[in-house]
């Protein structure tokens, strides 16, 4: 009976293990459907199968993960290659599924995530053959089959740094107050998210010096109330103009300025597409153009032109970072902000204003 | 300077944020007032979380969300009460598996319901119960500024929750119910022998232990973020079990240790404003409820008294 019992449970239990591994397993096949349809429509051989690791907050994070996943759809739709998704749980799953991925031929293999740089700089010399691209990955000494993706977030938050510090100024929405008061939210306080808050402050302050802005970090990418409660009392200190840089916690930041009336900045993706019934106080996004990044370096690998052992980094003027439109407020916000934006972006591109990062 | 801190909202914030914790500890407490180990809280109340999100995209109601929310709770905590009271299993292992359990169910009900992962599409939420308009000016306006912050500016579930932990203290030490509550934790064999079912009081404070961390996480998704993401939990059901231990496994002590956990962590994003005055990292301030965490269950309390038979399987006969 007790022997009985204990196998009972273990046949339990070890059920339950299955279907927690389950997702994993779902979570590939949006990688294979978009596959069938141009094998039906053209049946020739893929030029290369290319593949990217995803880091924990894995695809559906409406941030750097999905837009990977979108360069390499678009490469897969564009230039005729094979695509494949392995998603990280934990960090400890890093290292396996870019061997997984390797030892099965895909390259380049793009790591995801700046987490994932330790993992990279471990396996590419056991793939000397496969290619990789590193995305937020800085090498102190870049492995001769391996491409850094960096991006200048700075000059990005820049610009919504001028937009923010010239919004709280005015009075074009009923959301903003009257006082000279911004806010930013950021994830994790790691010279990363540091870019963010560095470039959105210069931004705002080279516009309007005398801006209050205040910063809270909420600790991790993913607790959404956490990110509420940031966005609240960000909302208290009469904050008016919101920018997040901090994954999933931006959503919660987006409740708190939809239940107190302030205007909300998305990061990464343009969010007024990604968050839907978020338009009333999405005033714009940063975005972080991986998609392009991921897709380019693809391009490169099939032309043979492959930048191994370099760091890529793209700025506003390789088009790697930018602002996205303002969608519901394009009639709101006055021409001269627009043409404000406009001038701090050429300025940029022309090298007359260099945006610190630290 | 210290106006920028302390506000209202601090003490509204505070509130807030202990009501999860607060719900799940309670629930902890009543499961492990039973004698059984309850370390799936998180997974339960992730559950709750995912499946009154989904009640409510399907209905557009809120309140059957709530609902959904507590019949998913009770529902995966009856996995744990069967594998611990009927199979005598290790519960500690059981509990585990109900955590893996719930975060790879929500993850994977999520693809297959709304076709890709990560967070769901908002939901309409419960909003605050009150709105009542501030008087006049001057003292007046300014008092009530801090008495309509602090406590009528709450959703619904935090005012029950605050019903809920004095229900059940009073149920716990004034009911003949109680009584065979705290029994089944101390010494079964007793309930046995008066002709009690310990499997039924077990059965019965596990379920309500699921419904109470299902709450939980309605509480997360229904009141105070509208949607669901992933693993939106974040460890909140392990605080609870340290605020079940810190109260001391009682209801009202359980509530109070969460008041405390909760307003740790609203004092420490109010810190972070001040950061241009106190210049140290804002990693320190996020250590905060952690470091008092460790600080309570470490000296400040004394002795934590578990119940006698916790974590020990009854076998009849």
């Amino acid at each position: 009976m007790n022997s009985k019992m204990s196998k009972l449970v273990a046949v339990l239990l070890a059920l339950m293990l299955v279907v927690a591994f389950l997702p994993a397993c779902a979570q590939e096949e949006p990688a294979e459907e978009p596959a069938e349809e141009p094998v039906t429509e053209e049946p020739v051989e893929p030029v290369l199968k290319t593949a990217m690791v995803t880091d924990v907050g894995g695809l559906g994070d409406k941030s750097f993960n999905d837009l990977a996943y979108e360069g390499l759809k678009k490469a897969e739709a564009d230039l005729n290659v094979e695509i494949q998704v392995l998603e990280s749980k934990e960090i400890t799953d890093y290292e396996s599924n870019i061997d997984q991925l390797a030892s099965a031929g895909y390259s380049p293999i793009f790591a995801v995530g700046f987490l994932m740089t330790d993992a990279v700089a471990k396996m590419a010399p056991e793939y000397p053959d496969t290619q990789f691209g590193g995305v937020d990955e800085f090498f102190e000494e870049v492995p001769p089959n391996v491409v850094g993706l960096l991006f200048k977030e700075q000059e990005g938050s820049y610009l919504a740094g001028v937009v923010a510090g010239l919004a709280t100024l005015d009075t074009f929405d009923d959301k903003l107050n009257g006082d000279n008061v911004i806010g930013f939210v950021g994830g994790m306080d790691i010279p990363l998210i540091k870019k963010f808050e560095v470039g959105f402050t210069a931004g705002a302050k080279a516009v309007n010096p005398d801006v209050k802005v205040i910063a809270l970090y909420a600790g991790n990418f993913t607790d959404q109330a956490k990110g509420k409660e940031l966005g609240l009392s960000l909302i208290e200190q009469k904050a008016d103009v919101i920018y997040a840089a901090a994954g999933a916690v931006g959503s919660g930041t987006i409740q708190a300025c939809q239940e107190r009336g302030a205007l909300f900045i998305g990061v990464d993706a343009d969010q007024y597409l990604t968050v839907p019934g978020s338009g009333d106080v999405m005033l714009t996004s940063m975005m972080k153009r991986v998609d392009v990044a991921v897709y380019d370096t693809i391009k490169a690998v099939i032309d043979g032109s492959f930048p191994g052992g370099e760091l890529q980094v793209f700025g506003l003027a390789e088009g790697g970072v930018d602002l996205a439109p303002y969608h519901d407020f394009e009639d709101k916000v006055p021409q001269a902000i627009k043409d404000a934006v406009e001038k701090a972006r050429a300025d940029i591109i022309a090298g007359t204003i260099v945006v610190p990062e630290s | 300077m210290l106006g920028d801190i302390i506000t209202p909202d601090l003490f509204a914030s505070a509130l807030r944020m202990a009501t999860p914790l607060a719900l799940a500890a309670i629930g902890g407490t009543l499961c492990e007032r039973s004698g059984v180990v309850n370390i799936a809280l998180e997974g339960i109340m992730l559950t709750g979380a995912f499946f009154g999100t989904a009640a409510v995209l399907a209905t557009g109601n809120p309140w059957i969300g709530v609902g959904a929310a507590m019949l998913a709770g009770v529902a995966i905590s009856a996995i744990h009460a069967f594998a611990s009271v009927n199979l005598r299993a290790d519960q500690v292992v059981s509990g585990t598996a109900i955590n893996l359990l719930a975060l790879g169910v929500t993850g994977f009900l999520m693809e297959l319901w709304y076709g890709h992962p990560g967070t769901t599409a908002s939901i309409q939420v419960l909003r605050p119960i009150f709105s009542f308009s501030s008087p006049g000016g001057g003292f007046l306006a300014e008092a009530w500024r801090w008495v309509n912050g602090i406590v009528f500016s709450h959703t619904p579930i935090v005012y029950i929750t605050i019903i809920i932990a004095v229900v059940a203290q009073w149920a716990m030490y004034r009911t003949k119910w109680g009584l065979h509550l705290r029994a089944l934790g101390e010494h079964p064999r007793a309930v046995d022998t008066v002709g009690v079912s310990v499997y039924r009081g077990r059965w019965v404070a596990v379920l309500m232990s699921g419904a109470l961390a299902g709450l939980a996480g309605a509480n997360l998704t229904i009141e105070q973020v509208g949607s669901f993401t992933e693993n939106m939990t974040n460890g909140r059901g392990f605080i609870a079990l340290a605020a079940n231990i810190f109260g001391r496994w009682t209801p009202v002590g359980s509530y109070l240790a969460s008041l405390l956990f909760g307003f740790a962590d609203a004092l420490q994003i109010k810190l972070q404003i001040l950061r241009d005055v106190i210049t140290v990292p804002p990693q320190f301030f996020l250590m905060l409820p952690y470091v008092l965490t460790v600080v309570v269950l470490a000296g400040v309390i004394g002795r934590a008294v578990a119940p006698a038979a916790v974590g020990e399987p009854y076998k009849k006969g």
